[in-house]
């Protein structure tokens, strides 16, 4: 009896599931081919899929986004499609600028400078400069790629301090005046140490975060061209200005300000901490305004730049936040092109920023900002961006770099052991890299 | 001491041992349906077990924008296919294995056993351009043959700890029961139908509950092969609520309970099952 019930059972999901399946195909049999989009921003869904609805209406081609996450699975289809040229119309590449030179190089992506440049640049003058640089090459670039543009980005970002007022408050401080100086931020610290609150949280067990804040005080401290110098091998790491911005982290964990177990925590954590009013200070970026307003909308924050070291200006990193690019072997790059557009249009770009709280890359659509996005908005300009360096440094001496402040951080070494540990990573790379161009040019 | 005091004592112990492992066991489920019970701002400040105010509502939202309807019948017919495809095949191998000696045959079972060892994830972009020159990726025109493409590297891939497990159980039936067939006039496949499979039942209750559990939880395949979410197992539905930079817990808790029910319930029915493979020697591998 079990037996027959259970065949019975299968039977009916099966007989489901196939007719389930017919009523699907039949649906997708009208109008041109849908243009395929893959990308990794799933928590975007609703509001792709809603402006998808809306692009059929308008113009009758159905656009169907399919998001994927984690990112890493998602590097992974996209590279295995691309070895079997089965990438879609439109898609997002993850990772370095050396990625996506290979994936050009390989013949995957459309240039874009004819369609930018046309009609006296009006495409390319609907964005803000800074997004669009991000995903071209400039002439004589070290990747050997065609100059020009090759992204479409849909949103900028920029990376910078949110502070608690409530907490502040509590701190005997006024919640309109963040500490603007560097001392200041660590009396803040102490202070916030003292009374048993976080002072300072981040998801540092996320490398990039930490090479993040680190760089943005290496240009603060010692001008983008010394660090240009250094990634040339002119300058070396145990030079008194990095060994400053490696003390800046020493200072940090000395005050007692860092979240317990910073090194190891993801940035989902740090957002939590946030948001529950545990934590003064977040270094985070533009999408923790939906992130906190989501998770405690009646969190009392402001945003700041990371405070001064000295007298410079600080230059936080920004740029574009997510991009499109265009398949070249596809047959249908004109479509593609054109939905690009028409989603990088005002009207669109303002219903993406009323869902996902982004700041838009239409410059016209970021116009009219809340006070919070605006604070991210108006440094998008002055911002910097690893993609946009001359030179970009060598990915093992990021990683011991990035290691090695973790070490600080946990008190495992010291500001000039970093220092020296990553100044010799960077000669065994140099040194590795002229073996490597020597036996090219025997050969 | 009497003894009555000294078997009290001995099994309060072994409680005191027991108690906190069975609450630590238990401990993340309850949070993750009590989780699922609260909002997006209170999963984060009310850390009381039952909720104030439960959001039983979540239930149905998980299943409607996590588009579940369709997932939940999708992994239910990959797994059910997964299943009968790994015990068939691992049972006909494990049996061969087992009986039959052929050239070379201890060392192309120690070569499938060795498979084991490779990461599946690891593997993944030499599988994909296999099952692409296969034409079993999904390319958005034909369905079944993507659903091909994602169920048969899974059966592939179960196959080898199936017949780890299926073939020392084989080894231990008597040989006398296969002869007494054989002189009842049945041929070898009669003597694996009628003989060895039901014999061999407590194995193979752990082999399709383990694929079970494998196939149900498998995702990132999934990915891979398939482009359109009409295609996608359940787990697809739980990314819905897990964004790059925003995650609905609420939801993620609702939608991982719904998603486990099937599994524990199939794990109940065949608890009995389960025990006995494992008790029979089945893992002796």
């Amino acid at each position: 009896m079990r037996r027959i019930l259970a065949t019975s059972l299968f039977a009916v999901i099966a007989g489901v599931w196939v007719a389930g399946c017919g009523g699907a195909k039949t649906a997708q049999s009208n109008g041109p081919a849908p243009i395929r989009v893959w990308h990794w921003m799933t928590d975007r869904e609703d509001a792709f899929n809603e402006l998808a609805k809306r692009y059929k209406e308008e113009t009758g081609q159905e656009v169907s986004f399919e998001l994927y996450a984690p990112t890493d699975i998602y590097e992974q289809k996209v590279r295995a499609a691309a070895q079997t040229d089965g990438l879609p119309e439109i898609y997002g590449i993850l990772g370095e600028m050396r990625g996506l030179a290979s994936f050009i190089q390989a013949g995957h992506v459309r240039s874009l400078e004819d369609v930018m440049s046309a009609d006296g640049d009006a495409w390319r003058n609907v964005f803000f400069p800074k997004a669009l640089a991000v995903n071209a090459f400039q002439p004589n670039n070290t990747y050997g790629v065609e100059p020009g543009v090759y992204g479409v980005p849909i949103d900028v970002m920029s990376i910078q301090l949110y502070y608690n007022k409530k907490l502040l408050a509590k701190l005997g401080l006024d919640p309109n005046q963040p500490p603007q100086t560097w001392e200041d931020f660590m009396q803040v610290g102490k202070l916030a140490k003292e009374q048993g609150l976080i002072g300072f949280v981040s998801g540092w067990a996320e490398l990039w975060l930490i090479d993040c804040y680190a760089t943005t005080y290496a240009i603060h401290t010692m001008g983008m061209e010394k660090v240009q110098q250094t990634y040339e091998g002119q300058v070396a790491y145990t030079d008194p200005d990095w060994q400053r911005v490696f003390g800046l982290f020493s200072e940090m964990r000395d005050s007692g300000m860092l979240a317990e177990g910073i090194v190891t925590m993801v940035n989902k954590r740090a957002e939590q901490l946030f948001a529950n009013e545990q934590a003064v200070f977040a270094f985070n970026g533009t999408w923790g305004i939906n992130v906190y307003d989501t998770m405690n909308p009646n969190l009392d924050y402001g945003i700041m730049l990371p405070p001064r070291v000295g007298n410079n200006e600080v230059v936080t990193w920004g740029g574009a936040g997510s991009s499109f690019f265009v398949n070249a072997k596809s047959d249908r790059q004109d479509a593609s092109i054109a939905f690009l557009k028409w989603l990088t249009d005002v009207p669109q770009q303002k219903y993406l920023l009323e869902q996902t709280k982004n700041i838009p890359a239409n410059r016209v659509a970021a116009a009219d900002l809340p006070e919070k996005l605006q604070a991210f908005a108006k440094v998008i300009d002055a911002a910097i961006h690893p993609r946009l360096f001359a030179l970009q440094e060598d990915s093992k001496v990021i990683e011991t770099f990035d290691k090695g402040v973790q070490s600080i951080l946990i008190g495992e070494s010291t500001a000039d052991q970093v220092s020296q540990k990553v100044a010799q990573a960077k000669e065994r790379e140099a040194s590795r890299q002229a073996k490597l161009a020597e036996a090219n040019g025997q050969r | 001491m009497t003894p009555k005091l000294r078997n009290w004592l001995g099994y309060l112990g072994w409680h005191l041992l027991c108690i906190p492992v069975a609450v630590t066991c238990a401990f993340p489920l309850v949070w993750m349906i009590s989780s699922s019970l609260k909002t997006q701002q209170t999963v984060f400040s009310d850390y009381s077990v039952i909720p104030s105010h439960p959001q039983f509502i979540n239930y149905a939202t998980a299943w409607t924008k996590g588009k579940f309807g369709i997932y939940f019948v999708n992994s239910l017919v990959y797994t059910a296919v997964i299943v009968v495809g790994v015990v068939a095949f691992a049972a006909l191998a494990a049996y061969a294995f087992s009986r039959f000696t052929f050239k070379g045959s201890n060392f192309l079972y120690k070569l499938l056993l060795s498979t084991m060892l490779i990461p599946i994830p690891g593997a993944f972009v030499a599988l994909y351009i296999l099952v692409d020159h296969m034409g079993l990726i999904d390319q958005g025109t034909n369905q079944w043959l993507p659903r091909l493409g994602y169920i048969l590297p899974q059966i592939n891939a179960g196959l080898p700890f199936g017949i780890f497990l299926l073939k020392p159980f084989f080894d231990k039936i008597p040989k006398e029961l296969e002869e007494s067939a054989k002189v009842d006039g049945a041929g070898t496949l009669g003597v694996f139908w009628h003989i060895m499979l039901p014999l061999a039942r407590p194995a193979l209750g752990v082999v399709a509950l383990l694929t079970s559990l494998a196939a149900w939880n498998e995702f990132l395949w999934a990915l891979l092969v398939f482009s359109r979410h009409e295609l996608m197992p359940l787990q697809r539905g739980l990314y819905a609520f897990h964004g790059a930079h925003l995650t609905d817990y609420p939801l993620l808790m609702a939608g991982m309970v719904i998603s486990i029910l099937p599994i524990v319930i199939v794990y109940l029915l065949m608890q009995r099952t389960f025990v006995q493979g494992i008790t029979a020697g089945a893992l002796k591998g």
